[in-house]
């Protein structure tokens, strides 16, 4: 009978647990919800939360629902709510998803709200740009908020002067490692792989375009093939033996050891590298220029806010929008998240220049001189084809049971069948 | 019983054996238990102290102990990841899904136990081929369920799609374990006038007691872990569960493993706490009951 | 009439059961065989349509990783499956008798159980990872075991272990309660050493809550797949993908769901016919 004693106690505990919630979520009269949902719930919460106070305070008739998900599941999460109709209000989406979202007829265009808005013509044209590039109608679906670039990481204490080019960037790889544990350099060879590798190779190579004028794709272009060989060399000779199944969390975790010199992640990753080393102890370079000396950089996608079609509030949904793109919170954000505004009056904000590793990733991206290579975020299938068709293929090129070349062959041919593929269904 | 009486004499024999025997057995009974015992205890605890380590010392900090101690991380996710909400939620949810499971698979399971009844295989087979699919595949049709139902967005509709996927497990379970109760004592409770209920409340179910204990935590801790469905059918910061809290810190862009091992600590020791005082009703005292006397 | 409602309450008793499966399973396994008849990828939405048996055409014949997913899941079940079983029946006699420290040994070992999936992955990958492991202590600095093709095998057989042990210990725990004290004397009686007990006594008792417990958890093992995309990712090159892993793949990040629905409906057929065949020759539940 004792048993029966401990269920009946476990029972009233979930039923005195579940009395003191009741109540919660009750709605005022007169005041219009928006649910919000961020795409990187976490870390980045408490930033949402004060903006979101803020916005509240602003607009006393407004309440926003804040929502995080965790980034590793977003796009399942809103696949889902999609085809069960239940979409957010307001949601944070990136370019490299955001041709899915609009396949599936999802989104909102901002067009119309944008060009009445207080923000109109205050955001970065190349952000704008980009957002429109990635969709076949060229509406903005995206509101952008903020954009990444791909640095290096490194440490100031190993590494007292950054390479200015590959080729001191492999010998400083190579002689910052020290047996046992010490490394130069580390590959990410698990999850998230592929766009990084790319960014080398075309630092590297200095090609400036994804697909040459006949759709064919320029991914394994001889000085695409020649990086790629030196990368696949370095590792377990430069790079320690555990970066084959190297995702982000395990890069950083082993980064923030102190035992490895350079880590190419992008400015996202700053506060953690904070956390670990001390803002005085951390650098970042952008990825050197190539052979031709003209520094290539790949664009990365470009993170803003969505509305949703199916919300029965756009008006407060684009004014949470218009809000959170605003010069102030535009700024707030960023500077918490060490990324570049999308607000061009928050771009001129004195924090942007004083932080180093922001200061570098804005003088490159300013630079008329540097080529942009803009990977194709509109075929649909380019996550799939970067990620789950050809990562463990990257981990054979590390393993040496496939060759460099044979690796971007592969990986040239589904993009370029991709690309045909698109074309002909969009009658291009 | 007879038997009982016929060991007796077989222990008298033994004692009046002397005291080296037992000294043999002692020896015999370190090999046997506790150097076994030992060693997997310490592949046990290995796993548990590493996650202690990192959620006591400060970040970056490479020692194998945790020293200087901090409490930053238990603070991050606390205040700033809001465990507490998640912590509740997962209460509620995993309780509620327990006694529900429990429930219906002591009956479930005593109607395949006991009856032989037309379409019992059929019902066996469908049960198994429930878990013959991952629930990722089945999440957008539950969902649209869900969403036609209305329980979208409340921890109802985690509460019902973990009972349901905890059931036909918790059912098979439960059927071997009162199989494993002599029909007979049913029987003689029945022939002595109780109805068949009485008969089960009185006499089935206090030997079911190590099963109860063992389905019931099974289903209590298959929904506390649940996080595909905790973060698919929820979509309201206040009605997440653990599984979500910690997915938080781990992600592109943020690698806490501080926070991660924090949020670790935070969750298990509850359920540890609550096994290890519950672990020894999975014992049922035999000599104290019934089927003895 | 008390043979009509003695007749009733088997099915009485099953009802809930049977409404709750009807209601909330039998619609979405059923969408998951009629996915796998249609051409259906979210990144290729004008190729939508009916596909007939161009899915399975493609499983069988064109896709090795397929066949590669299915001999790593057949790996990893059977090697799961024995180990876990093994340790488990160890753990359950040994916490069953009684010595001193018998309650916190029992909550001990029982105890990853409680810890979830994320978690449990999350300590793994801090125990793996050269730089913040626990080899490095044990002077080997560099040991990548989940980078190395020779390692990364036992490596994460242990990590699931770890968590999958206390299942079977609890079990069959509770199961050994089940067998009176009678039958022990009276093999001890008959002069039967203890390891004829464990085997004339033990075991057949034990048989049923066996067969089950390795059913069940073979089940639970093959279509699981959160310890393995996080501790590998399927990898390194594809190494560690089982069937369900390489559905997840497919059908959630390459957003291929027709495809992932035949592959989901290949994993269906097998554990279907192995399980049916597992049940037949254990002789389950029949009278000794």
């Amino acid at each position: 009978m004792k048993s029966t004693k401990a269920w009946a106690a476990l029972a009233v505990l979930a039923l005195a647990v579940a009395g003191c919630g009741s109540g919660s979520g009750s709605q005022e009269p007169g005041k219009t919800t928006i649910t919000f949902w961020d795409n990187n719930g976490g870390t980045r919460t408490p930033i949402y939360q004060e903006l979101i106070k803020r916005f509240e305070a602003a607009n006393p008739t407004i309440h926003v629902e804040y929502v995080g998900i965790p980034i590793a599941s977003v796009q399942q999460k809103y696949d889902t709510a999609i085809a069960g109709g239940d979409t957010p209000d307001v949601g944070g989406v990136t370019t490299s998803y955001l041709a899915n979202l609009v396949g599936q007829q999802a989104l909102e265009p901002a067009d119309d709200w944008l060009g009445k808005s207080a923000v109109n013509g205050k955001l970065a044209a190349p952000m704008i740009k980009s957002v429109r590039d990635t969709v076949t109608d060229g509406k903005l679906y995206l509101v952008p908020g903020t954009s990444n670039m791909d640095v290096v990481w490194y440490l100031k204490d190993k590494l007292p002067e950054p390479p200015a080019t590959w080729d001191e960037f492999f010998t400083d790889t190579a002689e910052l490692t020290k047996a046992p544990d010490q490394y130069g350099y580390t590959i990410r060879g698990g999850a998230g792989s592929i766009f990084q590798v790319l960014a080398e190779m075309y630092a590297y190579s200095g090609v400036t375009q994804f697909f040459d004028a006949s759709g064919k794709s320029t991914v394994n272009d001889p000085k695409n093939v020649e990086y790629l060989t030196k990368l696949a060399a370095m590792y377990k000779k430069d790079t320690p033996e555990a970066d084959v199944t190297n995702d982000f969390p395990k890069m950083v975790a082993a980064f923030g050891t102190g035992k490895i010199a350079m880590m190419h992640h992008n400015l996202g990753s700053y506060n953690d590298h904070v956390k670990a080393h001390g803002a005085d102890k951390i650098g970042a370079f952008a990825l050197p220029a190539g052979a031709s000396g003209k520094r290539t950089i790949v664009a990365n996608p470009v993170d803003g806010f969505a509305v949703f079609k199916g919300s029965e509030h756009k008006d407060a949904a684009w004014k949470f929008v218009e809000f959170l793109v605003s010069k102030e919170s535009n700024s707030y954000w960023n500077q918490q998240t060490g990324q570049i505004p999308a607000n061009t009056e928050a771009q001129g904000d004195s924090w942007v220049t004083g932080l180093p590793h922001l200061k570098t990733a804005v003088d490159v991206l300013n630079d008329p001189a540097t080529a942009v290579v803009s990977p194709p975020y509109y075929l649909p299938q380019f996550s799939s084809i970067t990620k789950a068709d050809t990562e463990p293929l990257f981990q054979k090129v590390l393993l040496k049971q496939m060759s460099p070349q044979e690796f971007l062959d592969t990986m040239a041919q589904k993009l370029t069948d991709a690309q045909a593929e698109w074309k002909k269904a969009h009658g291009g | 019983m007879s038997t009982g009486v016929m060991a007796r004499p077989r222990g008298a024999h033994a004692t009046a054996s002397g005291s080296r025997r037992r000294q043999g057995r002692d020896r015999g009974r370190v090999l046997r238990l506790y150097v076994p015992l030992g060693l997997y205890l310490l592949f046990t605890v290995v796993p548990f102290y590493w996650m202690l380590v990192f959620a006591l010392r400060p970040s970056g900090s490479t020692t194998p102990v945790p020293w200087p101690i901090t409490f930053e991380h238990f603070t991050t996710v606390w205040n700033d990841i809001g465990y507490a909400m998640f912590f509740r939620n997962s209460v509620i949810v995993g309780v509620w899904s327990l006694l529900a499971t429990t429930v219906l698979a002591v009956m479930g399971g005593y109607a395949l136990s006991r009856f032989r009844f037309r379409g019992r295989s059929l019902f066996m087979v469908v049960l198994l081929c429930t878990q013959f699919i991952p629930g990722a595949m089945l999440l957008i049709p539950l969902f649209s369920i869900f969403k036609s139902l209305g329980l979208i967005n409340s921890l109802g509709s985690l509460i019902l799609a973990d009972t349901v996927f905890n059931l036909p497990l918790s059912i098979i379970l439960m059927s071997g374990f009162i199989t494993a109760v002599p029909y007979s004592v049913e029987e003689a409770a029945m022939v002595d006038g109780c109805t068949r209920l009485r008969a089960f409340l009185a006499v089935v179910l206090p030997q079911l007691r190590p099963g109860l204990i063992a389905v019931g935590s099974f289903a209590f801790i298959h929904t506390w872990n649940n996080f595909l469905f905790a973060l698919m059918f929820v979509s309201r910061q206040d009605s997440f569960t653990i599984p979500v809290g910690l997915s938080y810190t781990i992600g592109e862009y943020s690698a806490d493993f501080g926070a991660l091992a924090a949020g670790g600590v935070v969750a298990a020791v509850p359920v540890v706490c609550v096994f290890a005082v519950i672990q020894r009703y999975l014992v049922h005292g035999i000599s104290a009951g019934a089927v003895k006397g | 009439m008390a043979t009509l409602r003695r007749r009733a309450v088997p099915y009485l008793l099953i009802s809930p059961t049977v409404v709750l499966i009807a209601a909330f399973l039998v619609y979405p396994i059923g969408s998951v065989a009629y996915y796998s008849l249609q051409n259906r990828n979210l990144t290729r939405p004008w190729a939508d349509g009916f596909a007939g048996l161009d899915n399975f055409r493609r499983m069988l014949f064109e896709d090795e990783l397929f066949w590669q997913s299915l001999a790593f899941t057949a790996k990893w079940v059977v090697t799961e499956i024995g180990l876990q079983l093994l340790l488990g029946l160890v753990l359950a006699l040994i916490v069953n008798e009684s010595f001193i420290g018998r309650g916190l040994a029992r909550s001990l070992v029982f105890s990853p159980w409680a810890v979830s999936g994320v978690l449990t992955t999350g300590i793994w990958i801090l125990l793996y990872t050269p730089q913040t492991g626990v080899l490095r202590f044990l002077g080997q600095p560099e040991t990548a075991v989940l980078g190395n093709l020779d390692t990364v095998f036992p490596a994460v057989v242990v990590a699931e272990l770890w968590r999958g042990v206390p299942f079977f210990a609890i079990l069959l725990l509770a199961g050994l309660q089940g067998i009176p004290g009678e039958l022990y004397e009276a093999a001890a009686v008959d002069g039967a050493g203890r390891i004829r007990r464990f085997r004339h006594v033990t075991l057949p008792h034990l048989r049923d809550a066996i067969v089950l417990a390795t059913l069940l958890r073979s089940v639970w093992e093959f279509n699981n797949v959160d310890l393995l995309y996080t501790l590998t990712g399927g990898g390194p090159a594809q190494v560690t993908t089982t069937l369900p892993l390489y559905v997840a793949q497919r059908a959630v990040d390459s957003k291929d769901f027709g495809y992932g629905s035949a592959l989901t409906m290949a994993g269906f057929v097998i554990l279907l016919f192995f399980s049916i065949l597992y049940l037949r020759l254990s002789r389950f539940g029949e009278e000794r």
